[in-house]
């Protein structure tokens, strides 16, 4: 059942890149394949992000990795789904991280490794270019 | 101290090493904070036989240019010890302190004990207001330096000792209930000028003649230590992405040696709201202090507010501030009996974002303390030896940037 869905995800996603221009690829947000959600709103998605759940729906741990500041991938998703520019999103963290209450996602380098991070954390989401998706991982959302 | 801070960063680093060779899992961060500010006040209000350029009543913002007032570095360490346990260590240094003395502000192990549930112990800044654990992170809000009306009224912004973080989530709002309870050592306050040269009290000693002691001069500015203990209060607040309403009281026991001040009570108790809504900023919060016994000739009853509000457009925000701070029926008459501080200002500000994670900011005050009153200045307005008159104007500008 599952990996039929990841399948057809993943076909999904070879369509979508096949027929957008790169500069517009679709993101999938991804997590570890034992994740046992089928989805997730991009709205969970922003908080688990702003560290205003540290869980996801079902109550499992959710630990976020982010992308290399103005990568592509990152720019995308903070624009659709984080919906804060940039000035007000060091703000934010500001207030959390000087006052030692939660810090920002850890960031890793590109997409390959946020896949490989994620397909190797059970607790992780992450998001990528949905060329980089396979069966490592677990699609929840995706952003065309 | 800088033992402390120095095993601090090294167990921070110890702490890196390992996890680095687990996978690097978790590491650790390294974040900071700096500001660099320039202040400038258009009159001197202390002449005669000891005069001073000194303005504001620790001497920071003078009748030259200056660039003490607002100056700091902050320089934070977190590292997680596992996916519960973390620690975070933050250093201090203040440019009015000549940067000598650096302080380790927060420094605390902080247990998730539930997704509702978070508690932290050590060296933590405890809520008094909207800002005030947050207050030397200039980036982070509109002003070079918060509302002195009502920000300056608690001296005492650290403890050593616990909180506890409760987070409850209703949609998109969030309850936080942090109750906290220590105790504060080490912590200066200012002597008041009304206790400087009051003949009741021989604050300045005379190192020429041992054991003798004499008043001092107008426009002394003079520090005392004090502690206090068994300080507990709750902060309650609620938020949402656009708007954050809060209100907190604490109690404490307060010593103070150089005033023969002992285990005199202390009450706060403050309210506030901010709000960020289609590029309108608005803060506004309250606060009353109660003192009691002897403590009260330097610390005495004060109520105060501000109200600022902003309109951001782009880059830019200009926002505009009043502010007061007047007497809370404090106790007249009496030996031990101090002067509350009464002044208006109003503040015109413009902060701008200077790519992301930077801010230039501009400020334009103008301080009106009651008249026959010095308010939160060194002396009265009126008594300038040139240009006398009711204000003083106090200009500023400031990069705030957080790395």
């Amino acid at each position: 059942m599952k990996t039929l869905k990841q399948v057809r995800a993943t076909l999904f996603l070879l369509v979508l890149w096949a027929v957008s221009v790169p500069a517009h690829a679709a993101l999938a947000i991804i997590v570890h394949p034992s994740n046992g959600l089928s989805g997730i709103t991009a709205d969970e998605a922003a908080d688990i992000y702003l560290a205003k759940a540290g869980v996801f729906a079902n109550g499992k741990r959710a630990i976020p990795v982010d992308q290399a500041a103005n990568s592509p991938a990152r720019k995308k998703f903070y624009g659709a789904v984080i919906k804060k520019d940039d000035s007000a999103l060091k703000v934010y963290w500001s207030k959390l991280m000087f006052t030692g209450k939660a810090n920002p996602p850890r960031e890793l380098v590109d997409d390959a490794a946020v896949k490989s991070w994620v397909a190797g954390n059970p607790d992780a989401i992450g998001y990528v270019d949905g060329k980089f998706v396979d069966s490592s991982v677990k699609v929840l959302l995706i952003i065309p | 101290m800088r033992k402390k801070i120095l095993g601090l960063l090294c167990i921070g680093l110890a702490w890196q090493a390992l996890p680095a060779g687990a996978a690097g899992i978790e590491g650790v961060s390294v974040s900071g904070f700096l500001t660099v500010g320039a202040t400038y006040a258009d009159k001197q209000l202390v002449g005669g036989t000891a005069p001073t350029e000194a303005v504001s009543q620790d001497g920071t913002i003078e009748n030259t240019p200056g660039f003490t007032a607002d100056s700091r570095l902050g320089l934070q360490i977190s590292a997680k010890v596992n996916e519960d346990i973390s620690i975070t260590g933050q250093l201090l240094a203040k440019a009015r302190e000549e940067n000598s003395n650096v302080e380790a502000d927060w420094a605390f192990i902080n247990y998730r004990l539930s997704e509702q549930f978070t508690t932290r112990a050590g060296k933590i800044k405890f809520p008094t207001f909207l800002i005030s654990d947050y207050y030397e992170v200039g980036y982070a809000y509109p002003w070079i330096r918060p509302p002195q009306e009502v920000y300056s009224s608690n001296p005492i912004t650290t403890i050593n000792g616990v909180d506890l973080l409760a987070r409850f989530r209703f949609g998109d709002m969030s309850l936080l209930v942090q109750p906290y309870y220590g105790v504060s050592r080490g912590a200066q306050a200012l002597v008041p000028q009304e206790a400087v040269t009051n003949t009741n009290y021989s604050l300045c000693f005379n190192g020429q003649t041992p054991g003798s002691f004499y008043t001092c001069p107008p426009g002394t500015i003079l520090y005392t230590d004090f502690t206090a203990d068994a300080l507990r209060g709750i902060n309650v607040s609620l938020s949402s992405d656009i708007f954050t309403i809060r209100a907190g009281t604490l109690k404490t026991k307060v010593n103070v040696p150089g005033f023969g001040v002992f285990q005199d009570d202390v009450k706060f108790s403050s309210a506030g709201a901010s709000m960020d809504w289609h590029n309108v900023v608005l803060y506004t919060e309250y606060f009353e202090r109660e003192i009691n016994g002897r403590a009260n000739s330097a610390f005495p009853n004060q109520k105060g507010s501000y109200t600022t509000l902003g309109y951001r457009i782009g880059k830019w925000l200009p926002h505009f501030t009043t502010a007061r701070i007047k007497d809370n029926e404090n106790p007249v008459g009496g030996m031990f009996d101090g002067t509350p501080l009464d002044q208006k200002s109003k503040t015109l500000g413009l902060r701008y974002e200077v790519g992301s994670g930077a801010a230039l900011k501009f400020e334009v005050q103008e301080v009106t303390p009651k008249e026959g009153t010095r308010g939160l200045l060194i002396d009265e307005p009126i008594n300038a030896p040139k240009d006398p008159g009711d204000d003083v104007m106090i200009y500023g500008i400031s990069l705030d940037v957080v790395f």
